[in-house]
């Protein structure tokens, strides 16, 4: 479904992605984990279309899209949770939604349904002012609006970061949710374990360069590894 | 007493005028940062352009309606030939490029049209209305008026379309707008079309009382920047508000105290805004970039 290639790119001339090769297949949860400043968010965001490439290509079921501006890559099913969700703070939690759909006219009463019935308490609080919502709610917002623009591949930026414990699994619950929904998943995380139990392949990503990838149950399994990212 | 309500008819008219070059600044800061000093020769061609529209015998509704379509290529050309191309430049860099693109219209205009004054016939003719002793142009009332539609249009369409809400979220969070879709330049643009069309409107509906020359645009846009800190830069109801407020603190203070001081009110109020509420009445965000 995605294919990336020989990935390069740069804030200036620093170079902080050197070359790298993911493939993501249909329908499947993909993990790309890797330490502070590895390049994960730089990844993403080149695969959004928000950060210049300076080499490569990015391939989405079977177009190249390594040119196409960010709009183009969420009308062809494209979304992103960014890193620190970057919801509209000064918005309404459904002028968040509303804005998800964009490309849709702003979607539908039953899309938007959909999103309070998986994530009741945005129901509760749609009206209010989503800067005001606390870390987790915020969160949700954040993959409910990236829903709304309807995405066949999903990429979540450390979606868990900064959540309590019970909205972690709770957010890890959602994403396989999702994905029997139909929607392929590309999960960036710095909480190895927790990405490795919940995803089919993992990539492994240090200083710009792919280091490690595989199925995930291998993974957790690599010594190396395990000492590097788990902790053991 | 009639004196007092003539002032307050003649403050609230350039007033209403202030606000709209105040609302078309506020339009484009809020969708791109950029503080547009060449919003007030957006006024100037609209006058202008009507009036030699006109004279060249183009009937006047279609000459203004020409003039508002120019001024708004005007307003696109701006944005796509010199802010755009200087995008991630400092808000200084783009300051200053906003004023030089206000003196070369200037010039532009000095050589298109001419270095003379020129009005505009009256829409209703020029015999004052009389109301509490006070003597009012019916063009004073057409000002207010069209002033007030096009205020309560633009609200509109910020409040209640998906548009709207777009404006609003790219002016918020340029990233999160690009990842949801948003075509952040073409609301840029569309800002800056905007912002045209609003000071063009205003140039024609007031052209036949203030008259019209190539520079008028300066002092426009000094007027209109003060009405904007007054009210709060980035605040749509405090561009507003500063504008009518400006206005009224002009002729108040040009009818009681002397009109020779009438432009040094403008200066005053931003130094007096900086010093006592530099977020302007209305403003919510600190101002960290002026
Ligand atoms: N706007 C920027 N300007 C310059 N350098 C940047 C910028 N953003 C990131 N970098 C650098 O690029 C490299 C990769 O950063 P990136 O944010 O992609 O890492 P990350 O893997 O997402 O890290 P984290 O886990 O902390 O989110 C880092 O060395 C970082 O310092
Ligand atoms: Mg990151």
């Amino acid at each position: 479904m995605l294919e990336i290639r020989d990935l390069r790119s740069a804030y200036g001339r620093i170079e902080v992605l050197h070359g790298l090769d993911l493939d993501v297949q249909r329908n499947e949860i993909v993990c790309l984990i890797g330490g502070n400043g590895a390049g994960k968010t730089t990844l993403l965001r080149a695969i959004s279309g928000v950060q210049p490439v300076t080499g490569g290509s990015i391939t989405f079921e079977g177009q190249d899209i390594t040119g196409l501006p960010a709009e183009k890559r969420v009308a062809l099913g494209i979304a992103q949770v960014p890193e620190g969700r970057q919801i509209f703070g000064g918005l309404t939690v459904e002028d968040n939604l509303n804005l998800g759909g964009w490309l849709n006219g702003g979607g539908t009463q039953k899309e938007r349904d959909d999103i309070y019935a998986l994530f009741p308490i945005l129901h509760e609080k749609r009206a209010l002012q989503a800067g005001g919502l606390s870390g987790g709610q915020q969160q949700m917002l954040a993959i409910g609006r990236a829903l709304m623009s309807r995405p066949r591949l999903l990429l979540l930026d450390e979606p868990s970061m900064g959540l309590a414990p019970v909205l972690v699994e709770q957010v890890f619950g959602v994403i396989e949710n999702l994905q029997q929904r139909g929607i392929t998943i590309l999960l960036v995380e710095q909480n190895a374990a927790a990405a490795l139990a919940k995803s089919n392949r993992g990539f492994v990503i240090e200083t710009g360069d792919i280091t490690h990838s595989g199925a995930s149950s291998d993974l957790i399994g690599d010594p190396k590894l395990r000492e590097a990212y788990l902790g053991q | 007493m009639p004196e007092l309500l003539q002032f307050a008819f003649s403050g609230l008219t350039v007033g209403a005028v202030y606000a709209l070059v105040a609302l078309g600044f506020t339009l484009i800061y809020n969708a791109s940062d950029v503080v547009n000093f060449a919003q007030g020769e957006f006024v100037m061609l609209g006058g202008m352009a009507t009036v030699f529209l006109h004279l060249a015998g183009v009937p006047l509704p279609m000459a203004a309606a020409l003039a508002i379509l120019i001024t708004v290529g005007v307003g696109l050309a701006l944005y796509a030939f010199a802010i755009d191309p200087a995008r991630g430049s400092s808000a200084v860099t783009i300051i200053i490029i906003t004023i030089g693109a206000s003196i070369f219209l200037r010039g532009v205009a000095q050589v298109v049209f001419d270095k003379r004054f020129h009005a505009l016939p009256h829409w209703f003719g020029s015999d004052p209305i009389r109301i509490g002793g006070a003597a009012i142009l019916p063009q004073s009332l057409v000002v207010l008026f069209g002033a007030g539609l096009i205020v309560a249009l633009i609200f509109l369409i910020i409040d209640r379309t998906l548009l709207g809400r777009a404006i609003l979220a790219t002016a918020a969070n340029r990233l999160a707008a690009r990842l949801v879709g948003i075509p952040v330049r073409k609301i840029v643009a569309l800002s800056f079309a905007l912002s045209a069309a609003i000071g063009a409107v205003a140039g024609i509906l007031v052209t036949p009382i203030t008259l019209t020359s190539y520079d008028v645009g300066t002092l426009l846009a000094l007027k209109g920047f003060a009405a904007a800190m007054l009210g709060g830069m980035g605040s749509a109801v405090g561009a507003v508000v500063g504008g009518l407020l400006l206005g009224l603190a002009e002729s108040f203070g040009a009818g009681l105290i002397s009109s020779k001081y009438k432009d040094a009110i403008a200066f005053l109020i931003i130094l007096g805004v900086l010093f006592v509420r530099p977020q302007g009445l209305f403003g919510k965000r600190s101002v960290e970039r002026v």
